[in-house]
């Protein structure tokens, strides 16, 4: 049996950031597994530990973002695409779905994990964009996964409740960080990892020409949030302060 | 791959980057571990690297772009009292070129950029395959065998290695657990350091310290900086930002009941500092403890079979008033912690005698010899009286010197006899002035 | 005449308040580029619905009715959107964003070879396509982004807009659909802890949010005294979720859900970037916590230092005398 997981290198969210001009300036070293990737291989390899599945990671991205792929090696993927990326500018879910579609259209396996969205841009497309490329069956937002024989079942987290989804192979799913706690890759794994067979291939090379003007969704430019002030804090005896602030809420701001 | 390695090194600080680049430079097999998520992660010192030790690791290192922001080619020292400062200035053209003595650099960037030097170092080596750089990863044990080194320990996992280099920082846990550090360290030779990073408009910045191009200003203060508490504030110009930092004495925080942040805000609202960050967002709050360079501290033994000790793990650092000095040391011992093991390891000769060379080489290059002469001055710098009751005098004297009041003017020898007398006396000047001329 | 359709999600014959607020953008927008807004329901009791919907002031409105819709199951979500689609043309298709709504945008934007835009804040229309504005980098800032092409398909965070109420005779036709269940690759096999008659987190106007802080029963039993009394939703962060304390679907911030209530009461919650992108548009926010440093409290319209088991009784003892009154 064969997983694939589609992995993404984004900006810490946590750094310090910075709007100059409409652009958005980030510390460019700054740069991490995608939360909800994390999650994905963390899935995958509970799921070889017990019935023995090969796990090969995919990235799509630049040069730098190798060290990205090998952190999915070190947690314990068997072997990494890096998918080279310099050329695209500005790349949106679409494109990334076009990218991956064209790499699995001659691959064999039996399910794609991909994250339920990227951290930075919260966009949450590319995992059902490519399910439709390939035409496979999928879930997303999958917060539990079990696997019996060739059938993946799958909790996902729906608005009415947590559906249970039986999803037989090949098939996709897009998993929460909510599922489980990647785990740390340990001394070996990463010494491990630097053996570990990386195939490097570009855009080019699966047949796919992306020109900007093709890019169906772009960014203009970033933005401040408006600012939300800091109110007032009460400090004090607790007895006090409560009974004050329950006043406020109903005097002043009518809200109760 | 479990075979053994030539070294490993905890810690990839600037110390221990500096000794995996020679390592990997000369044919080494090692393991350089650091336990922040990336190289610089944990670092928030951000300061002035001084010397051009750096040129030696990384020829021509000011054609990249490692993290250093600026070179400094401007330096001034002020004496504070509550309201006034009274600097004394320094600006040469002669710091303009390459090697420069001083760069501005952002550990957080810097650390990561020489790391990425490491690995191409490591690329390059007969060991591309087997030495690693290996973050995240905390160590947690120095394995010993009958007195010597073999290795290390993070979690249930084990490895070994003919030689250890400890690179750890001034948390020497590490060296505490094998022996070395094994004096109690008092209070009084902690101190804190509290760094702000404020953001400016680059242009603004430039123009208000008079910055052009690459072209940088470090400041050290004395005196109301502190609030009365042992140390000494710094500023240095960044890229787009400043670093304003105060360095403390632990023990006097705590017997005047003072926060480091407490002081920090009345720091800020100093005219001269008010003037000097007014218009800027602060980005960045960090706090980490750094040696006070008293060499009592120091341990007296930086060696033991197969085990060498560098860097400010060491206490290898000094604050004699001009400038702070770690990792400029952390550097140089880095390397020659380095070419220590890279003997030894010619010699198949991991003993006692043959680590020993690496601290009879320290004591030989200019951080011990500076270390052993400006002891008095790193005193100096704690003793009250040129904390408190000099800029004091200092100021005073300033403020009268350069007052002009249309009235008859006292000559300059009388109104620094009259500050003399109102902040300390002439003879505590003449003791402080005998122990400065003997400590500089 | 182009339209701009809007998809109405219903659960349990329920309309979802917040795809009448993306309806009443529509409206708006078509009112100011000449333009048609139109209503599409796909639901097993979707006529029911049409009749309410009326109410919201469409031009038209499309049903798809068939019992397959009484649960979300991606596939014949997918091929209904896409039979309407094609006969509609609607130059925009816009959902209010919801976990079905994100399940199949994806999808169908490939399918439909069109742009998507998920989880706007706010969406304009231009010549050719949309501009809206887009949290980013964990809502800490704003993206304007711009999507090219036709039709656009949009999520919409539910209170970006107010719904309008206005009655309209809009003319309901059904679309013809047929589902062949051989085709149904992937099977829903159960629900687990349906809502129910539950306060709908992101539609209250009150939200009691509990965190780390909440240690014990105790706690808890607070917590639901605080939420009866007010009346408010409960919601937690992730710290109380991943423990299993409360249901994944009460998760507010970044993996969660997106609340902007009136009122949000955070209980020991530190006030982590990923949560706060969840509720900082909350109209007036009341933190609870002891440490006064809490990153929470720079958010914060009244923050209360103190520990929580101090603070809540006579905090529930003050509102319920309010309430009284
Ligand atoms: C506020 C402040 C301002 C300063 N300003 C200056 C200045 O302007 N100029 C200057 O030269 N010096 C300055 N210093 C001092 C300088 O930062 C240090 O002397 C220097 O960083 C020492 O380098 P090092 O490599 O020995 O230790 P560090 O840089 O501290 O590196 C040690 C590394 O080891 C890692 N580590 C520790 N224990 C373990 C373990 N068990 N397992 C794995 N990894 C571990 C740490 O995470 C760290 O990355 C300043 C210090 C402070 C606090
Ligand atoms: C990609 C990603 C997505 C995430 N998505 C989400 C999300 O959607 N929602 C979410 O919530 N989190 C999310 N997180 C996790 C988030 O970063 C925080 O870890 C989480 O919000 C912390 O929850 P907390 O505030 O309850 O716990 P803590 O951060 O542990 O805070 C507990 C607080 O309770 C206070 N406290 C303790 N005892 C008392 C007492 N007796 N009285 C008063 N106060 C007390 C403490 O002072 C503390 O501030 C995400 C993280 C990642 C990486
Ligand atoms: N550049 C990429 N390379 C590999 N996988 C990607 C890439 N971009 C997105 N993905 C996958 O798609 C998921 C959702 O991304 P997004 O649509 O950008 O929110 C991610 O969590 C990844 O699993």
């Amino acid at each position: 049996m064969k997983i694939y997981v589609c992995i993404k290198q984004v900006p810490d969210v946590n750094a310090p950031l910075q709007i100059k001009d409409g652009e958005l300036i980030q510390d460019a070293d700054r740069n991490i597994l995608n939360a909800y990737d994390a999650s994905a291989v963390e899935e995958s390899l509970v799921l070889k530990e017990a019935h023995g599945i090969e796990i090969e990671v995919v990235l799509i991205g630049p040069e730098k973002a190798k060290e990205t792929l090998r952190k999915a090696l070190a947690m314990g993927a068997d072997k990494g695409t890096h998918i080279i990326s310099d050329e695209l500018v500005n790349p949106d879910s679409f494109v990334y779905a076009q990218l991956l579609a064209a790499f699995f259209k001659d691959k064999e396996y039996d399910f794609i994990f991909c994250g339920k969205q990227a951290q930075d841009t919260d966009a949450g497309l590319t995992g059902s964009m490519l399910a439709e490329f390939l035409n496979l069956p999928y879930a997303t937002n999958a917060v539990g996964l079990s696997l019996d024989g060739s059938t993946l079942t799958v909790k996902r987290q729906g608005d009415a409740g947590q559906e249970i989804i039986e999803l037989p192979s090949p098939g996709l799913v897009t998993c929460s960080n909510d599922m489980n706690e990647p785990r740390i890759p340990n001394l070996k794994g990463i010494m491990q990892s630097k053996r570990k067979p990386v195939d490097m291939i570009s855009a080019a090379d699966l047949g796919i020409d992306i020109t900007e003007e093709q890019i169906k969704t772009r960014v203009l430019s970033f933005e401040e949030k408006p600012a939300r002030e800091a109110g007032k804090k009460y400090e004090g005896e607790p007895d006090e302060i409560a009974r004050k602030v329950a006043q406020l809420l109903d005097t002043k701001e009518n809200v109760i | 791959m479990d075979e053994k390695f030539d070294c490993i090194i905890v810690g990839a600080g600037v110390a221990g980057l500096a000794a995996a680049m020679t390592l990997a430079r000369n044919n080494m097999k090692f393991l350089l571990i650091e336990k922040g998520e990336f190289p610089g992660s944990k670092n928030v010192s951000g300061g002035v690297l001084w010397g051009s030790d750096l040129a030696k690791l990384v020829p021509n290192y000011w054609e990249e772009d490692g993290g250093w922001d600026r070179f400094i080619n401007h330096r001034r020292l002020t004496f504070m009292d509550d309201q006034s400062a009274f600097s004394v200035d320094f600006k040469s053209s002669h710091f303009n070129e390459p090697p420069y003595t001083g760069v501005v650099v952002l550990r957080s960037k810097f650390d990561r950029w020489l790391a990425d030097k490491v690995q191409e170092a490591i690329d390059e080596s007969d060991y591309a395959m087997d030495s690693f750089i290996a973050p995240n990863i905390l160590v947690e044990e120095v394995l010993m065998e009958n007195g010597k080194a073999t290795g290390i320990r993070t979690g249930d996992e084990k490895f070994y290695a003919d030689s250890v280099i400890i690179a750890e920082g001034v948390n020497n846990l590490l060296t505490r657990q094998v022996g070395l550090q094994n004096k109690y360290v008092p209070a009084d030779h902690i101190l804190t350091g509290i760094k702000e990073i404020i953001r400016f408009d680059q242009e603004v910045l430039e123009n208000r310290f008079q910055l052009r191009g690459k072209s940088g200003m470090s400041n050290e203060f004395v005196g109301f900086a502190t609030d009365g508490v042992e140390g000494g504030g710094f500023l240095y110009t960044n890229q787009d930002t400043l670093s304003l930092g105060l360095v403390l004495g632990l023990k006097d925080l705590r017997e005047k009941g003072k926060e480091p942040y407490e002081i920090l805000n009345t720091f800020k609202k100093h005219p001269v500092i008010a003037d000097a960050i007014h218009g800027g967002e602060v980005v960045e709050y960090s706090a980490h403890v750094v040696s006070s360079g008293d060499k009592r501290v120091m341990p007296e033994k930086l060696y033991l079979p197969g085990l060498l000790v560098c860097g400010e793990a060491a206490n290898l650092l000094m604050n004699a008033g001009k400038a702070i000095q770690g990792m400029d040391y952390a550097i140089r011992s880095g390397i020659i912690a380095a070419e220590a093991i890279i003997n030894a390891k010619k010699a198949e000769d991991f003993g006692e005698t043959s680590m020993k060379k690496y601290q009879d080489s320290l004591n030989d290059s200019y951080v011990m010899k500076d270390i052993n002469n400006f002891q008095d001055a790193v005193h100096l710098l704690h003793d009250p009286v040129m904390t408190q009751k000099m800029p004091n005098l200092i100021c005073d004297f300033g403020r009268n010197f350069f007052s002009i009041k249309n009235e008859p003017t006292q000559k300059a020898r009388k109104m620094f006899g009259k500050s003399v007398k109102k902040h300390s006396s002439y003879l505590e000047l003449m003791k402080l002035g005998w122990k400065g001329s003997r400590a500089l | 005449m182009s339209t701009l359709l809007t998809f109405i999600s219903v659960t349990d014959g329920k309309i979802k308040r917040s795809s009448l607020e993306v309806l009443s953008r529509c409206n708006e927008l078509a009112a100011e580029h000449g333009l048609k807004s139109a209503a599409l329901i796909i639901s097993d009791k979707a006529s029911e619905a049409s009749e309410e919907v009326k109410a919201y002031g469409p031009d038209e409105i499309y049903t798809i009715e068939d019992p397959i819709f009484k649960n979300h199951i991606n596939a014949p979500l997918l091929k209904a959107l896409s039979s309407a689609i094609e006969q509609v043309k609607p130059q925009l298709v816009a959902f209010a964003s919801t976990e079905s709504s994100k399940d199949i945008l994806g999808a169908l934007a490939a399918n439909r070879n069109a742009p998507a835009l998920a989880d706007v804040s706010e969406f304009e229309l231009t010549d050719n396509g949309v501009k809206a504005k887009r949290p980013v980098m964990a809502s800490k800032i704003i993206s304007a982004v711009e999507a090219k092409g036709s039709p656009v398909l949009l999520t919409v965070r539910s209170g970006s807009y107010d719904v309008a109420e206005s009655s309209s005779d809009a003319s309901v036709e059904a679309i013809s659909f047929s589902f062949d269940d051989a085709d149904l690759k992937a099977t829903l096999k159960e629900i687990i802890g349906a809502a129910g008659d539950k306060i709908d987190l992101s539609e209250a106007q009150t939200v009691i949010a509990a965190g780390r802080g909440v240690k014990d029963e105790e706690g808890l039993k607070m917590i639901d005294e605080l939420a009866s009394v007010l009346n408010a939703g409960i919601g937690a962060s992730r710290a109380l979720t991943e423990s299993g304390v409360y249901d994944p679907s009460l998760q507010i911030g970044q993996t969660g859900k997106v609340v902007s209530p009136q009122l949000y009461i955070g209980i020991g919650i530190s006030g982590a970037i990923q949560h706060v992108a969840g509720m900082i548009n909350s109209k007036v926010i009341v933190a609870i916590n002891k440490d006064p440093d809490a990153p929470i409290f720079e958010i914060a319209d009244y923050g209360i230092v103190g520990d929580l088991y101090k603070v809540l009784p006579p905090f529930i003892e003050e509102l319920k005398k309010v309430k009284n009154n």
